[in-house]
């Protein structure tokens, strides 16, 4: 599974593709199953250079019934800093944001689609 | 024909080019041309000798601008390639052009010329410019005139504030 | 303090126009990201993970109250309320908006601060000594040239988009609080045998993927001809550095492949040709010198009670023991302040914290702050009689941790949890050994001991030069620790060697304790960790780390 994620250009906020919009939480976005429907969406996002910087792929793993970033790099997009608890997405807690926090177990992975060009 | 920005002195203005940049291979068309330092070097006899047109050479970043020394006489311009705009060799280029071979003819930036780079270009001695980012003469000039002091010396006759102070 | 002419207010406010027409462009879609980046940049602004990030210059490291107090207020208005001082001295908001940042770089201006080239590929903010202008074996206070540096260099036209960036160190202490041995060029302040003074120049000298001690390529300068020397350096790194790799575009590669010998003729050559017409003339220096604000020195300063206060409180004498230095007038110290509470975030200080240093700075301290490369603050002239009070006032804002130059003062990058170039976090791996090695008696017992850790290869934190070193990798998407030991960023620089394989992130703590009882057990009478480990190498540590996993 994956996610389409950029930064926005405006205030650089962590946002994920949703039918064409942009969300800031990784749990309204749109999963993609299949390959060609993520390179699709991929392709829309760029032509959006106003609007976000840089949009890319995420592989993602099933954590507690909800979908977590594979790379430590991706979680803590998703979350915010770890040394910060109430800073970033995660202030304001929950399900979701318990189940990305907890989601170690599947870190050994090389599901980091596009990061390696982005460095 | 390409577009031109031209300095002289703080006014700027657009012209039309009247030179063609030739490649090395290719025969003279006559008129004004730039060719590549390799061509000039080779050649330069037979090209100083062309009975009409203006003559230019174009050099990339990595050739040394000293091989032009002694060689400028029959030069009417020199210009300086950025392949990359974070490219910043030919701004060394352009200022030992100046100060230290002592050409007085037209130094143009060409390739990935942006109007934030202007006042750096101007004080390294350029005066001539083909923007990359459609920039007129206008949006130049105001580019290039942005900064009301500056702290160094450099090919421009642009007093540094160490000497604007002293005035003091 | 340097006080600003109305030129140098007129190119802070002309930048910043410039900057926010470049905002506008971008934000406009007239400027692509590509075309952007490089712009943005040579003004601080980056992208991080979470948001965009503004590293603001401290130049050489001094602040005075007002800017201090203007920071605090940038952080309360425009970020989350802190700040983070980084090993360049500078200091970084986590969370700003590219809307808001022309209006935060006029608040700067307003104050006499800046973004001007805090990144790019330019020469960066100037290192400079901590203590200077205070410290007891100073031989003048090299900051009048880090000013007439930060002149010549800003906005320089030939020198701003040179192969990679370009950092400039100046001491004039025999002992380096600069890591200038690291730096591109490193100016070692000197008195010539003419009695005037000089520099040895070093060059050459780096961190990053391929770290070098530089090498000396002039032993002696005269500190009149320093530009033009400056220019020389830095007009053969322009044309000969290389543009083809961004991991081999420093000059220390440059100087590595030549030769420091070959190098150095290559830049005397070039200095012979620009001549005396490069250099800043020696009235500029004088009238730089004379703008510096001059601490006004009582000649018999009271002590008041600080002994008395000494002896009867151990708290404080421990304070007194760690965090305050020798100061070259009787009756004065020099307090540092350390940013590195155990388990908090290294360098980071919130907006609250700012405004107190700032109100001490001011009440006792001259009105004088520093910041430095080791991610602390100083309050470099402070009379002896009110460090007992400026001691309470720190202590009550988390901001008295005893603890400088020990086990727990530990240089970290902002790593994975902010930056977007880190493979591994940082800050959490800085704060687990920080809480192992609270117990103050122990920290003090073990004795100077600098863990530098850097959460990828670029190596903001320094690791290359901590005596334990601890790089963050990335194995297969899990954070690996690489440690390095024996490096030093001081006057004996030294780069540290890899000690084995990297550890997994819950292993890295227990490894620097097992290095840690290893040194205390090897060590004899005096000997600080570096000199044992220079002693018996690698060996008992090695095993102490890595004999149990086989």
């Amino acid at each position: 599974m994956k996610a389409l994620t950029a930064n926005r250009l405006s205030d650089g906020e962590v946002v994920f593709w949703k039918n064409g919009v942009w969300v800031e939480r990784l749990t309204d976005a749109e999963i993609f199953a299949d390959d060609a429907g993520a390179g699709e969406a991929e392709v829309a996002a760029r032509a959006q250079p106003t609007v976000v910087i840089d949009p890319y792929l995420i592989d993602l793993v099933d954590s507690a019934g909800f979908w977590a970033p594979v790379s430590y790099r991706e979680r803590i997009r998703a979350l915010g800093p770890t040394n910060h608890e109430l800073h970033g997405k995660q202030a304001e807690g929950g399900g979701a944001v318990e189940a990305l926090r907890q989601a170690h177990g599947a870190a050994r992975s090389s599901g980091r689609v596009n990061l390696i060009r982005r460095k | 024909m390409p577009k031109l920005i031209r300095a002289s002195g703080a006014a700027f203005r657009d012209e039309e080019d009247a030179f063609v940049t030739i490649e090395d291979d290719a025969p003279d068309p006559g008129g004004d041309i730039i060719v590549s330092l390799a061509r000039y070097l080779a050649g330069s006899e037979s090209l100083m000798a062309r009975p009409s047109g203006r003559l230019g050479v174009r050099l990339e970043p990595e050739d040394e601008v000293e091989t032009l020394e002694g060689r400028l006489s029959g030069v009417d311009l020199v210009a300086l390639a950025f392949p990359k705009f974070r490219d910043g060799r030919p701004f060394t280029a352009a200022r030992l052009l100046r100060t230290r071979l002592g050409f007085s003819g037209e130094i143009r930036a060409v390739g990935d010329v942006l109007r934030d780079q202007a006042g750096f270009m101007v004080r390294c001695g350029f005066d001539a410019f083909v923007p990359a980012d459609g920039s007129t003469a206008a949006i130049w000039a105001e580019a290039a005139g942005r900064h009301s002091h500056v702290y160094q010396r450099a090919a421009d006759a642009r007093a540094p504030a160490f000497v604007e102070r002293q005035g003091e | 303090m340097y006080r600003y002419d109305a030129i140098d207010r007129a190119v802070l406010a002309d930048r910043t126009a410039e900057f926010r027409d470049q905002v506008r462009r971008r934000l406009a879609g007239e400027l692509t990201e590509d075309q952007f980046k490089p712009l943005r940049l040579m003004n601080g602004l980056y992208l991080q993970l979470h948001a965009y990030m503004l590293r603001v210059a401290v130049p050489y490291g001094s602040l005075s109250p007002v800017q201090m107090r203007a920071l605090a207020d940038i952080a309360r208005r425009f970020d989350r309320g802190y700040g983070h001082f980084t090993t360049r001295t500078n200091i970084q908001f986590n969370w700003v908006k590219l809307a808001d940042a022309p209006d935060i770089l006029d608040a700067l201006a307003a104050v006499d601060l800046h973004a001007i080239q805090t990144s790019g590929n330019c020469i960066r903010n100037v290192t400079a000594d901590p203590y200077a202008g205070a410290a007891a074996d100073e031989l003048e206070d090299p900051r009048v040239w880090c000013e007439a540096i930060r002149q010549w260099s800003s906005l320089h036209p030939e020198f701003s988009f040179l192969p990679r960036k370009f950092k400039i160190a100046v001491t004039a202490s025999p002992h380096d609080r600069t890591a200038a041995k690291v730096h591109d060029i490193g100016l070692l302040l000197r008195r010539g045998r003419d009695g005037e003074t000089g520099f040895e120049v070093i060059v050459g000298g780096g961190m990053g993927r391929t770290p070098y001690v530089g090498p000396t390529i002039r032993a002696y300068l005269p500190s009149n001809r320093l530009f033009s020397y400056l220019e020389a350096i830095l007009r053969v790194y322009n044309r000969h550095g290389r543009r083809d790799n961004a991991y081999k575009a420093r000059i220390k590669i440059l100087v590595a492949a030549l030769g420091a010998e070959a190098f150095a003729r290559e830049v005397e050559a070039e200095w012979e040709k620009i001549g005396p017409e490069g250099d800043v003339p020696a009235a500029e220096i004088e009238r730089i010198r004379d703008a510096f604000t001059t601490p006004d020195f009582s000649s018999d300063p009271s002590t008041g009670d600080f002994e008395a206060r000494r002896a009867a409180e151990p708290a404080f004498a421990r304070f007194v023991r760690n965090n305050v230095k020798a100061h070259i007038r009787p009756g004065y110290g020099i307090v540092d302040i350390s940013l590195k509470g155990i388990g908090e975030t290294p360098g980071d200080m919130s907006a609250d914290q700012m405004d107190l240093v700032a109100d001490l700075a001011e009440r006792f301290g001259q009105g004088d702050i520093r910041s430095t490369h080791e991610q602390n603050l100083v309050l470099p002239h402070v009379r002896l009689e009110h460090v007992h009070e400026v001691w309470k006032a720190l202590d009550a804002a988390g901001l008295a941790t005893p603890n400088i130059n020990l086990i727990s003062d530990i240089i970290a990058c902002p790593g994975l949890d902010y930056c977007a170039l880190a493979n591994a976090r940082a800050i959490c791996v800085a704060q687990d050994i920080a809480r192992r090695f609270e117990a103050p008696d122990r920290a003090e017992a073990i004795g100077e001991f600098k863990i530098k850790i850097s959460g990828c290869i670029n190596a903001c934190g320094h690791h290359h030069v901590g005596h334990i070193g601890i790089l963050g990798v990335d194995k297969k998407g899990e954070e690996f620790y690489q440690l390095t030991l024996g490096g030093s960023g001081a006057e004996d620089a030294a780069v540290g060697k890899m000690l084995g394989p990297a550890l997994p992130i819950d292993r890295v703590t227990d490894a620097v304790e097992a290095i840690v009882d290893a040194y205390l057990r090897e060590r004899r009478e005096g000997e600080r960790f570096l000199d044992t480990l220079r002693r018996t190498g690698d060996a008992p540590f090695k095993e102490a780390v890595y004999a149990e996993a086989h």
